[in-house]
């Protein structure tokens, strides 16, 4: 079966998977800050940066991209304290963040090496 | 009864006591109730609402209202705090009053949809610098969130210099002479409330006492408990002591820190902690402490876990659980931040060692990282067992000061590591 390389920057843990994993089946287990809640792409929770490959995730669907869009906002109003709140807000200004460098956790699956964070 | 209380000539309190409320939120214990307190302020143009009381209370409410303005003349309804001890009367006062406007922080306009399932509300969300006027009295909104919700917000009236504060620097006390120089002593139940609802959230207090600081300030006129007209900014430096950064931390600025709590039965858990901590200290940059819960109270070490870059816990397995000490602990661990926090368990068993990932289990439930499994070791640890632990404790400072070297696992076998071992060999699990 063919395989992929899933790096967890902030525990430097690499974990080698079968392609079509999802990065929150991976996760939890490494003891990534990448935190989730309902597993179903409905509470946006989960988002995660994609810092290399993101050509290699699965493409956006039309619910992740709206759940992305309606938790980005929260954070935008301050709404999720997560983190930096402050840099993570200037940044999402700056950056289109939707579907490029941040994603579901639950919902992507990988199909070739990447590296992700926490937010 | 249910007289208004004048603050000033044109600031009145509108508030309801709650004197036979014996538990908050389940979490707080208010031994001798508490109060919502709501104001009304009185301008040349217009009249301001600032806060409601909660749904039950809203007789007392209104009452006091009454008293001292009609529904009409009231333009402007401002809500510091959406929960509904502070808005349970809203509904109705909206619909008493339609002419008004209501003022609200940014962050609460999703949540106030939310409260009254209303499509065609109107309102207007402010932030700090924004002011509404009401001729002769102005009122101006500081944003701090987070103080206990994300839409939380302080209003303050200008010419008064009365802050509006909602739940931050409150307090469940109900006393019905009301002000800080009347009432009985409620410092116990001032740090209390600071402790139980604030604390989690210091590093937003110390930004909120920031956008205070500069004001002059007559009152605090917060939403629980007594209105402080006595040395009010006493009750600020007081918070800023309460959330500031501790000596330890200051003094040991780029140290990480690390706490291991245990339990032991017959020792064997105490000598794996002893163990652990040898191997955490070898890695430069890591402060590791020790404490045996059979010698303290869960609520001793809260600050300690506090300031914890990193936490351990070690535990027998008794009866297929891990030992009551280190459940109160980590029931207390709610009290503050622990968010992101690394953690981790160990322990030593008989038969079974449920007790290491039950641990795990919960701590990975307070949002804290579990990057690495813990030790068990059966029965009593053999030295090639403990020098195990001590690798097991370098690699956990290792984690803590980001030094950890890369590791490449296959996914079976980091999923397999996490399954509960059914019949335990008596070999020693380990990442
Ligand atoms: S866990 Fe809820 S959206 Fe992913
Ligand atoms: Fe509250
Ligand atoms: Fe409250």
């Amino acid at each position: 079966m063919a395989k992929a390389k899933v790096t967890f920057s902030d525990v430097n843990v690499t974990v080698n998977v079968p392609v079509g994993t999802r990065i929150i089946e991976l996760s939890e287990a490494v003891g990534s800050y990448i935190a989730y809640n309902c597993r179903e792409g409905d509470c946006g929770v989960c988002l995660f940066e994609v810092i290399k490959g993101r050509e290699n995730l699965s493409e956006l669907s039309d619910q992740e991209k709206t759940v992305l869009r309606a938790h980005f906002q929260e954070i935008m109003d301050g709404w999720r304290a997560i983190g930096d709140l402050d840099k993570l807000q200037a940044r999402m200004q700056r950056e289109n963040f939707i579907g490029k460098h941040c994603r579901l956790a639950c919902q992507t699956q990988v199909f070739g090496d990447v590296i992700v964070a926490p937010l | 009864m249910n007289k208004p209380v004048w603050l000033s000539e044109r600031v009145q309190w509108i508030g309801a006591f709650d004197p036979d409320m014996r538990s908050f939120d389940v979490i707080l214990k208010t031994p001798n109730g508490t109060t919502y307190n709501a104001y009304l302020v009185r301008g040349s143009e217009g009249v301001a609402v600032i806060d409601t009381v909660k749904a039950e209370c809203a007789d007392q409410f209104f009452a006091r209202l009454e008293a001292v303005c009609t529904y009409a003349e009231i333009t402007t309804i401002v809500l510091n705090h959406l929960e509904p001890d502070h808005t349970g009367a809203l509904p109705e006062l909206m619909r008493r009053a339609p002419q008004a406007r209501l003022y609200i922080s940014q962050s609460a306009q999703l949540m106030l949809k939310a409260l009254l399932n209303r499509r065609d509300l109107d309102f207007t969300a402010v932030s700090t610098g924004d002011n509404v006027s009401l001729g002769d009295r102005n009122l101006r909104f500081l944003h701090t969130p987070y103080l206990h919700w994300p839409d939380t917000q302080c209003t303050y009236l200008e010419e008064e210099c009365i802050l509006f504060s909602g739940d931050v620097f409150g307090c469940h006390f109900c006393d019905e002479r009301l002000f800080n120089d009347k009432v009985g002593d409620f410092r116990f139940a001032f740090e209390y409330y600071y402790a139980r609802i604030m604390r989690p959230f210091r590093e937003h207090v110390m930004k909120a006492l920031t956008l205070i600081d500069p004001l002059p300030i007559n009152m605090i006129a917060p939403t629980h408990g007594p209105i402080l007209r006595d040395q009010p900014t006493r009750y600020l430096q007081r918070y800023r002591e309460l959330s500031g950064q501790r000596l330890h931390k200051e003094l040991n600025a780029g140290e990480k820190t690390l706490i291991i709590f245990y339990i032991s039965a017959y020792g064997s858990t105490t000598r794996m902690a002893q163990a652990i901590r040898d191997g955490a200290e070898q890695v430069a940059g890591v402060r590791v402490s020790l404490y045996d819960m059979e010698g303290g109270d869960a609520d001793l070490f809260i600050d300690l876990v506090e300031d914890a870059d990193g936490i351990l816990i070690g535990s027998p397995t008794i009866n297929g659980d891990a030992a009551k000490p280190l459940w109160d602990l980590l029931s207390a661990f709610s009290m503050v931040n622990v968010r992101g926090k690394l953690a981790g368990a160990f322990g030593s068993y008989g038969w079974s060692g449920e007790a290491v990932q039950m641990l795990e289990g919960r701590m990975r439930g307070l949002k804290m990282r579990v990057p690495l499994d813990g030790v068990r070791v059966k029965l009593i640890p053999s030295a090639e067992e403990l020098e195990l632990c001590v690798q097991h404790g370098r690699t956990v400072g290792e984690h803590l000061t980001g030094s950890n070297a890369p590791r490449v696992i296959d996914m079976a076998d980091l999923l397999a590591s996490r399954q509960p071992e059914v019949e335990s060999n008596a070999t020693l699990t380990r990442e």
